[in-house]
């Protein structure tokens, strides 16, 4: 289980977080919804290790992975997959997944990688290419992929839905939301479009200027009507 | 200029009376210290006028370019060829002179830099400094190609266009300190290709030598008068008024045909003792070069002053700063950028220019890739994007290596770390400055003074 | 005719050695995003620490090896005291403080050697080769030269795309964003890459200390013709780097065989110059070189 507590960051005079609580458990898909600008982006960086966090404290397992950098925070199971497809676009399919998770065993990285290809299957039909030829879709799920490779108890995304069709982002998070279950990773999933998320997740979480508003289960929240006026703008 | 105009004529008269006070002080200063410190007077005026133009280049528009010192080399070169080659300006029967010169390697100036300037400006960071890295050791390497007519790697000697009359003489000893100091000041920092030669720039053998014939009618040991100098027009002194900031008259034109019967600087080496009459007295060359060096480094000044306090130093900051943005507000980002080439490559010739009448001399190794990064050095140590800091620069230039042969002296260091040793500092304190005080020596006063100003008014 | 081939053959030496110090550009570029004006600085400090250990020992192996070894040692220490806490300021602050550096260490070597030249001892014979009852324009030593720079640059292809550290590095240079998500500890990765082109810039500087001779300074036009090279190759592609050094020498061969060496530094100039004007992102990159 991911727990955040009381996590506060400031970016000079601007709070982006203020004691922001919240636990995200696993085989289950947590998501964290609200307008731009809430804070969604800087929890999950913060959480990944790029953006250091002025006070509060996350951890996994009862591990504390504040404090870490990024590339020790992902060694000790924790994954982002940043907005925007972040892949390598100059480097091919295969590479950009081997690039995940150099620190494992050769064994172990052979494994996940058909894992990975069973789980996305384009992926396979592509792998010598290069990652800028992919589609968005196609690149999403690279960028998925990579992070799977890490071979993460708890898998971060940040907006995977940014910019694709409506059916390949329902794929996608139908897929995920698989994963959660199957892998018993704990998912914490941020999105803009509450609906959508909200339709696969089991917890919503709403944050509005650095702050937990509601937390609650998605039904919860996706029924409360002054909530997605005030905050959700639909 | 379109810009000048724009300005409030109230801005223009308070750049004005600041540049002539400077004038004022600094030829103050200029007449009553010893020759030798008017020949760093005159260095760190030369250093300072080129170094305004990388303030606007490097500090205000961001471009990193060595390719200063190949400009200097261009405004040196054209004013030795012109004066040396040309009797009356070509097409005209107008007499050569300094100014003409000056203004002819101001000219050539503008054209390189503009050529430069559309081949760079377009080109981001690393790629703008290795291309003007290539033209700062490539220019100086063309003169090495046509020693015919450029001289070669000995270059030039130059028979300085100074004044008629009213010379004096300098005395021995103050030549023998001139000799043994300058190659420490030649030598800050390492030149490419000629650096062998650098150190021996201004030894007396090198000295122009003059027309034997010129010279017989100087007995040596001779006091210089009027009477007994050589081919001079006495008319010429009338020109002579200090005072007027914005004719560079003021370093006194006529005479200036290279005419061999001009006066050499070996006549005054062999003449010793001091003017005793009231027309000669006064006239040291020193002294005469820091005053040509200051008024060629206020007008440049008050230029460079106009630039950057108007509406073009707002859009050489914006473009740097921004250039997307800029662009978006109507300013073209390009042509901003071609505009400060321009102008520091005119400041870098005029400083050129009054650099090889400093030396009487010019060549290559006078012009490696040792002066485009000394004038790196410069910016970067008195603060990049500031004029004041392109003063202190050009005095940290001039001071450190005789602050360094000073200590040198005391502690009997060998000549081998002596001669490196201002170097190792400048590189050193370079690295130093960008990692912990980016806006250089005002940058960090500014900051600090701010500081105090703010808590000060805080717990007011 | 044959003296143009003449000319060319003799240009592939030289050209060897000016597509090493492209390599050791391209690759601190690749590292950091920075070009390494100091690459040469560090070169010639390498170069007369080499030249000592051969003096003392009377080895050229020996001398080679302490070569690399120094060579990488000083690219860590300048990137981990220098680029690394200036990385996050702007790019003229790294470009200032790479020729703060060179200046440094060029007054740094003048102070400990001296500013004169110095001759580096011939290892290997340099008198033109005779085969087929024909003298050739090169020596065993050039064959030397060249065999060097093509172990080199198969041993850093092999790296670049067989080897872990390999794919780290190209990520890292590509996004370092995620490569340090992916857990590429970033930090290591761009100071190996330093390194690296430390001991490659090194061997260029041992490489042609014999033919050249060996000051404080010597080695500064060799920035430019690297620099040339490295731009026109597009400054990302090692194969770029190596073809187009290869290809600079063999130009400035054949300018100063028909006209002057001195002509050398401007033919670069105008390459440089011809190519930042029509194709500034090079031949094999695909860098920004314009901003506007």
């Amino acid at each position: 289980m991911l727990s955040i507590t009381d996590l506060s960051v400031r970016y000079g005079p601007v709070q982006a977080l203020s004691h922001v609580s919240l636990d995200v458990p696993r085989g289950e898909v947590t998501a964290v919804i609200g307008a731009n600008g809430a804070g969604k982006s800087t929890l999950m960086r913060t959480l990944a290790g790029l953006v250091k966090p002025e006070s509060g404290s996350a951890s996994l397992d009862g591990n504390v992975l504040t404090g870490h950098r990024a590339e020790d925070v992902v060694r000790m199971g924790v994954a982002l997959v940043p907005e925007g497809r972040s892949t390598v676009p100059e480097l091919t399919v295969d590479e950009n997944l081997r690039l995940g998770g150099l620190w494992r065993s050769k064994t172990e990285r052979a494994a996940t990688h058909a894992e990975v290809f069973d789980m996305f299957p384009v992926l396979g039909e592509r792998r010598k290419m290069r990652a800028d030829t992919l589609s968005g879709g196609e690149r999403q799920q690279l960028a998925i992929g990579r992070a799977l490779m890490c071979d993460p108890q708890c898998l971060l995304l940040d907006e995977p839905s940014l910019g694709l069709a409506p059916l390949i982002v329902t794929q996608i998070l139908e897929l995920v939301k698989r994963l959660a279950a199957e892998v018993n990773i704990a998912v914490l999933l941020v999105e803009q479009n509450a609906v959508t998320a909200l339709r696969v997740a089991h917890t919503g979480v709403v944050l509005n200027l650095g702050q937990v508003v509601m937390s609650g289960t998605a039904s919860d929240i996706a029924s409360h009507e002054e909530l997605r006026h005030a905050y959700l703008g639909y | 200029m379109r810009d000048l105009m724009r300005l409030p004529g109230a801005r223009l008269v308070q750049h004005a009376l600041l540049a002539f006070a400077v004038w004022a002080v600094m030829m103050w200063v200029n007449g009553s210290v010893d020759e030798l410190t008017n020949y760093y007077i005159a260095l760190i005026a030369m250093y300072a006028t080129a170094m305004f133009g990388m303030v606007i280049l490097v500090g205000l528009s961001g471009q990193v370019s060595l390719g200063n010192g190949a400009l200097m080399a261009i405004g040196g070169y054209i004013f030795a060829l012109t004066t040396l080659n040309w009797q009356t300006i070509p097409f005209t029967s107008i007499p050569m002179n300094g100014i003409w010169a000056m203004l002819f390697a101001a000219i050539g100036g503008v054209v390189f830099g503009l050529v430069i300037g559309l081949l760079g400006a377009r080109l981001t960071g690393p790629y703008l400094a290795g291309l003007t890295l290539g033209i700062a050791v490539g220019i100086p390497a063309i003169a090495n190609r046509f020693p015919g007519l450029f001289g070669g790697e000995t270059g030039l000697q130059l028979t300085v266009p100074y004044p008629d009359g009213g010379y004096s003489t300098v005395a021995e000893t103050s030549g023998e300190q001139f000799v043994t100091e300058l190659p420490t000041s030649q030598d800050a920092l390492p030149s490419t290709g000629a650096s062998a030669g650098a150190g021996d720039l201004l030894t007396v053998d090198n000295f122009p030598s003059g027309d034997a014939s010129a010279m017989a009618s100087v007995a040596p040991g001779d006091l210089l008068t009027v009477d007994n100098f050589p081919s001079s027009e006495p008319s010429a002194l009338a020109s002579v008024a200090p005072g007027d900031l914005l004719t560079v008259d003021n370093f006194p034109s006529a005479g200036a045909t290279p005419d061999p019967s001009g006066i050499d600087v070996g006549v005054v080496d062999t003449s010793t003792g001091t003017g005793t009459d009231g027309l000669d007295l006064g006239f040291v060359l020193e002294r005469w070069e820091a005053s040509l060096a200051i008024a060629v480094a206020c007008i440049v000044g008050f230029i460079a002053l106009n630039l950057v306090r108007g509406r073009q130093g707002r859009v050489w900051r914006a473009v740097r700063d921004d250039p997307v943005a800029a662009a978006v507000s109507g300013i073209s980002p390009a042509g901003s950028k071609v505009t400060a080439f321009m102008v520091s490559s005119v400041f870098a010739s005029l400083a050129g220019a009054v650099f090889v009448q400093i030396l009487a001399y010019v060549g290559p190794g006078a012009f490696g890739l040792g002066l485009s990064l000394s004038l790196l050095v410069g910016i970067v140590l008195g603060g990049r994007s500031s004029l004041v800091g392109a003063i202190i620069g050009a005095v940290l230039l001039v001071w450190l290596p005789e602050f360094v042969l000073g200590l040198a002296g005391d502690r009997g260091w060998d000549e081998q770390v002596t001669n490196n040793a201002p170097n190792l500092i400048y590189g050193l304190l370079v690295v130093l400055v960008v990692l912990v005080a980016p806006g250089g020596i005002v940058g960090t006063l500014q900051a600090l003074v701010g500081r105090i100003f703010s808590r000060s008014s805080r717990s007011g | 005719m044959t003296q143009l081939l003449d000319y060319v053959l003799g240009g592939i030496g030289s050209g060897a050695i000016i597509a090493l110090m492209a390599l050791a550009l391209v690759l601190t570029w690749r590292a950091t995003r920075v070009v390494n004006f100091a690459q040469v600085g560090q070169a010639m400090f390498t170069t007369f620490i080499a030249l000592s250990i051969q003096t003392l020992t009377g080895n050229w192996f020996v001398a080679l090896i302490g070569a690399i070894i120094a060579g990488a040692i000083l690219g860590v220490i300048v990137q981990y005291l220098v680029l690394r806490p200036v990385k996050r300021m702007d790019t003229s602050g790294a470009i200032i403080a790479t020729f703060g550096v060179l200046i440094a260490l060029q007054a740094a070597a003048g102070m400990i050697w001296g500013g004169d030249s110095q001759a580096f001892p011939q290892p290997f014979g340099n008198t033109a080769l005779t085969v087929f009852g024909r003298e050739w324009p090169l020596s065993a030593y050039d064959l030397v030269v060249i065999g060097f720079a093509a172990v080199m640059v198969v041993a850093l292809t092999l790296l670049f795309t067989r080897t872990s550290l390999g794919l780290a590095m190209r990520a890292t240079a590509f996004n370092p964003e995620v490569a340090r998500l992916s857990g590429v500890r970033v930090g290591r990765t761009l100071t190996i890459g330093w390194a690296l082109a430390g001991v490659v810039g090194g061997v260029a500087g041992v490489l042609v200390a014999p033919t050249s001779a060996i000051s404080p300074n010597s080695f500064d036009i060799l920035l430019v013709f690297a620099f040339t090279a490295a731009v026109i190759g597009g400054l990302d592609s090692l194969i770029g780097a190596v073809a187009l050094g290869i290809g600079t020498g063999l130009v400035l061969s054949v300018v100063s065989g028909y006209s002057d060496s001195s002509n050398a530094p401007v033919a670069a100039l105008v390459l440089l110059a011809l190519n930042l004007a029509i194709k500034p992102e090079g031949i094999f990159g695909h860098n920004k070189a314009r901003s506007v």
